[in-house]
């Protein structure tokens, strides 16, 4: 099974073409409201945005630590929940239950606020908890995980499993969650005195801003020390524990902060779309990160967060037409599997190596003249 | 003492189904290292050539068992042939081949049998209840339990005492050894994946008068099925037996307390609890990397 695999020559050698790629996104993100004038489509590129925050955060963990995480849409819907439970608690009394509890409660006859709602009543909390908490969970799945070492297949259908079954929990336990139809009748997100409406730009420069962040972030992560130690464990994870390290405590940090960062992008994307259903938990959107990720370039971060978007922003230009929209899910499957099995870097492995391939052609010439003149000068 | 044979009784027909979902991935997983994660959608194929198979040429569930298995088993041999031999050396990878392979199954019978529910008819032999120990329960429940026990025991028979199942064990043991002994190792992992992509779909059909048909049936099934072979320990056929024995018994026990729901949950923690300090399993003697 050790089969020694091709080893990416570890970035740290090539830093500039990629810092400037994604600085370069970054600004056009930054700068994108100027150019389009319109509030429907920026709510919706605020959307495709945190969809590529979210595929930027399984990139981390499957294609820096060697985690496949095929269940990265729990942290999403765990951090989009946590923000939709505190903005359900804010709306106003006309859609609540006495006592401001929840519409969806009173219709279940439930009478008093569940203990476990009661901290969202701060906003502060749930915004720390919607990160927190699925970090929390990644770690303590990690530890279960990492500490009986195991490898990556299991891994890959102990996450996906975890997610159906919190994903059937949720719709079942509908007195509590919302069950079936989510949270819905939120309340806007108030910081600092700013409203963010979905449809305004406030909103969208929360998202770019996080998204941002968190990509230089992520990027600024995977050039430390315990970034590169957690490559070296993706390409070879006994050599690294025989040099001492902790392989295990690495590959929980890895997995906890990839579900802290998509459980920020869940938080967005409450705010974004208004509510909070059991689909942002679900198997089709776990499926889908997965395949922009392949799609962009799993090793890759601004690879799978472009992927996200090309791949989201196709789906939704093709969505206007029912038809469309059900072959279109035979396709990226067929797509999926092509990617798999021929492009296993993505877009983002074909542009490095065209890229590459691009500057040996043209520096070869004064290689060669350089050679030419050294040996005459030695004759 | 009723409640309590009762109780046991529908414990053993969940392990039964679950052993009968289980078998084939066990197998592929065991053989090949491969999770087959379109397993659940080759459950799903084999529900709906049962039902099609019914609707359209009036055959009994029993007389389509054959005809199912082998197409099924058709198209498991067509997906290892065209897509997983290229993934030779990347497990990983296949995991996500399978998925996309079962996402477009799953799709692809929604375009053309429709997204709603459909049932198949019991065969009328054992549409009646039979009384064990005081309590009534299903003949076809028990007829499942039978088949599923005949299925493992064939698998077994067919593993360790064929030339087929002796080439396959020795190519799990070291591929290139069995090749250099003559052994044609594409030819017999493409024959593995097919028998347990045939027996998912005779899975399938069994369990179609049991539950509605649908498109997206196989999802639960897949994550069941991948409990009990955790449970059970690669590479051990005992031990899925067992294995889904016992996690039929506790499903059946927690939803009779609770619900299905809170079953499911309570199983998979145990189960990620146990991997801490068994990751090879409860049944597996020994491990291979």
């Amino acid at each position: 099974m050790m089969q020694p695999k091709s080893i990416d020559p570890i970035s740290r050698h090539r830093p500039s073409a990629e810092l400037v790629a994604i600085l370069l996104v970054c600004a056009l993100v930054i700068v994108a409201p100027v150019l389009l004038n319109n509030d429907y489509l920026l709510n919706k590129v605020a959307r495709y945005l945190v969809l590529g925050m979210l595929a930027m955060s399984l990139s981390l963990s499957w294609g820096y630590a060697g985690i496949l995480n095929l269940g990265q849409a729990m942290s999403f819907g765990l951090g989009s929940y946590a923000m939709a439970m505190t903005l359900k608690l804010k709306t106003v009394p006309v859609h609540t239950g006495p006592q401001g509890l929840p519409d969806f409660m009173v219709w279940n006859n439930v009478t008093q606020l569940p203990w476990f709602w009661w901290p969202f009543e701060s906003q502060t909390f749930a915004i720390f908890a919607g990160m927190a908490i699925p970090a929390a969970v990644a770690a303590a799945l990690g530890w279960f995980m990492f500490r009986g070492r195991i490898t990556g297949v299991y891994v890959a259908i102990i996450t996906l499993a975890a997610m159906v079954v919190l994903n059937l929990v949720i719709i079942d336990q509908q007195q509590y969650t919302g069950g079936f139809n989510g949270i819905t009748d939120l309340a806007q997100l108030e910081l600092f005195g700013i409203a963010f409406d979905a449809y305004g730009r406030s909103t969208y420069y929360l998202v770019a801003i996080c998204m941002t962040g968190a990509l230089l972030g992520a990027y600024a992560f995977t050039r430390t020390k315990a970034g590169l130690i957690i490559q070296a464990i993706r390409d070879h994870e006994s050599r690294v524990r025989y040099f001492g390290y902790d392989v295990g405590a690495y590959q929980i940090a890895a997995f906890a902060l990839s579900a802290a960062i998509a459980g920020l992008a869940g938080m967005l994307y409450t705010i974004v779309m208004e509510f909070a259903s059991p689909t942002f938990l679900g198997v089709q959107l776990s499926l889908s990160v997965v395949v922009w990720c392949a799609v962009g370039g799993r090793q890759s971060l601004l690879g799978a967060l472009l992927g996200a978007i090309l791949v989201a922003g196709v789906q939704g230009a093709l969505s206007e037409s029912a038809t469309f929209l059900e072959t279109w899910t035979l396709v990226m499957g067929g797509l999926f599997v092509l990617i798999v099995l021929f492009l296993p870097k993505g877009l983002a492995g074909l542009v490095s190596s065209l890229w590459t391939l691009a500057r040996q052609r043209s520096f070869r010439p004064f290689r060669s003249l350089h050679r030419i003149g050294q040996t005459e000068g030695g004759a | 003492m009723d409640q309590f044979i009762q109780q046991f009784l529908t414990g053993l027909s969940i392990g039964s189904i679950l052993l009968l979902v289980a078998i084939g991935l066990s197998i592929i997983y065991g053989a090949m290292g491969i999770i087959n994660l379109a397993h659940g959608e080759f459950v799903m194929l084999g529900a709906y050539a049962a039902w099609f198979l019914q609707v359209q040429f009036g055959m009994g569930l029993l007389t389509s068992l054959v005809p199912i298995f082998l197409l099924v088993a058709a198209f498991g041999w067509l997906i290892e042939r065209f897509v997983l031999s290229f993934l030779n050396n990347r497990p990983l990878d296949t995991i996500l081949a399978t998925w996309g392979v079962g996402i477009m199954l799953q799709q692809a019978v929604r375009l053309t049998a429709g997204g709603e529910l459909r049932y198949v008819k019991m065969p009328e032999a054992l549409s009646n209840s039979t009384d064990i120990l005081g309590v009534q329960i299903s003949l076809y429940r028990v007829f499942l339990l039978v088949a599923s026990l005949v299925l493992f025991a064939a698998t077994w028979l067919l593993m360790n005492r064929t030339t087929v199942g002796m080439k396959l064990r020795a190519i799990i043991q070291d591929r290139s050894v069995a090749a250099s002994f003559g052994v044609n190792a594409r030819r017999i992992y493409g024959l593995t994946f097919a028998y347990g992509a045939g027996l998912a779909g005779l899975a399938g059909a069994l369990v179609s008068p049991l539950k509605s048909v649908s498109p997206e049936m196989g999802t639960g099934y897949v994550i069941d099925a991948f409990m009990v072979v955790v449970l059970g320990g690669v590479q051990s056929l005992v031990g899925t037996v067992a294995s889904a024995f016992i996690l039929g018994e506790l499903s059946g026990v927690i939803a009779f307390l609770q619900n299905d729901t809170v079953a499911k949950a309570i199983v998979l923690l145990a189960i990620v609890v146990l991997i801490r300090f068994r990751p090879q399993g409860m049944f597996a003697t020994r491990v291979r990397a």
